[in-house]
């Protein structure tokens, strides 16, 4: 299966981190997109469908956790899986994020293999399925 | 006294935990004034509520910028410091929040950056809040933090 990814992030640096891991992760990937905060993902949601979203927390607009909950109030995009990637990472704000549906949870800073390692969580090794 | 050794070595561990994870830089203390090219700044709200600043030299914040991207940092824009600089000080700040009490929320603001120059001492200045200085090299780059906390 061809994956369709968003990363959400107002870093453009940790947006193309992110990009690069999940690019040599070993999945396929049909498309990544990129949203600069959480509006931005809206909109580009409104438009298109994603088999995964990669959310910071801490952004202007629209934070990451109004996006997570937005997202798993609407019925047509709630099961779409979501990993959290943030600096503001304390234990309650983390599971504040799995409560409303989030699949994982990345405390930044984190080493590239921790992040690749919430993608096999979420999309199973290679993307061949868990 | 002893709170404040806490509240430093916390720090101390917090920065070497984000340059060395996600910029693979190694920073050694020094004990030297920092004359920095640009600024960012986090204010921070919670149990504790303060200020985490880090003075960059242009050399630092290129340096960890080529050791993030790799060649996508060949030709370094204006927009990629602001944005790198911001997003450190994000991590030190959210990172030191978390070492201090991880079952705590805090609220982390937007971070904010200026491009200015200046020279970062070691000195004192008239603040009445408690804050903590520290200096840090890396191949012959510099590093500047202030940390102050207005309410504990």
């Amino acid at each position: 299966m061809s994956l369709k990814i968003l990363i959400v992030d107002d870093s453009k640096a940790i947006r193309s981190v992110i990009k690069k891991i999940v690019t040599i992760s070993g999945y396929q990937i049909d498309q990544i997109r990129e949203a600069v905060n959480g509006k931005d993902a809206m909109d580009i949601l409104a438009q298109d469908r994603f088999n995964l979203i990669v959310t910071d927390l801490n952004m202007p607009e629209i934070t990451g956790m109004e996006l997570l909950n937005w997202l798993k109030n609407n019925e047509t995009l709630k099961e779409i899986p979501v990993i959290i990637v943030s600096a503001a990472g304390n234990f309650s704000q983390k599971e504040e994020a799995l409560k409303k549906g989030a699949s994982c949870f990345v405390r930044k800073p984190s080493l590239p293999e921790e992040i690749r390692q919430a993608f096999y969580e979420v999309l199973g090794i290679s993307g061949h399925g868990k | 006294m002893e709170n404040s050794k806490k509240i430093k070595k916390l720090l101390m561990n917090a920065i070497y935990e984000v340059f060395e994870k996600m910029f693979f830089v190694f920073l050694e203390p020094v004990e030297r004034n920092v004359k920095y090219d640009m600024v960012a700044s986090l204010n921070f709200d919670g149990s504790i509520k303060g200020q985490i600043t880090a003075y960059f030299t242009h050399g630092m914040i290129e340096n960890m910028l080529k050791n993030m991207l790799g060649p996508q940092a060949n030709s370094i824009t204006d927009e990629m410091i602001e944005d790198c600089a911001k997003e450190a000080v994000n991590m030190m700040g959210g990172n030191l929040l978390h070492k201090f009490d991880a079952e705590k929320a805090f609220y982390l603001f937007i971070p904010f950056f200026e491009k200015k120059a200046g020279v970062f001492m070691k000195q004192e200045d008239a603040s009445t809040e408690p804050a903590w200085k520290l200096f840090f090299e890396s191949e012959k780059n510099l590093l500047g933090i202030k940390l102050n906390i207005i309410t504990a």
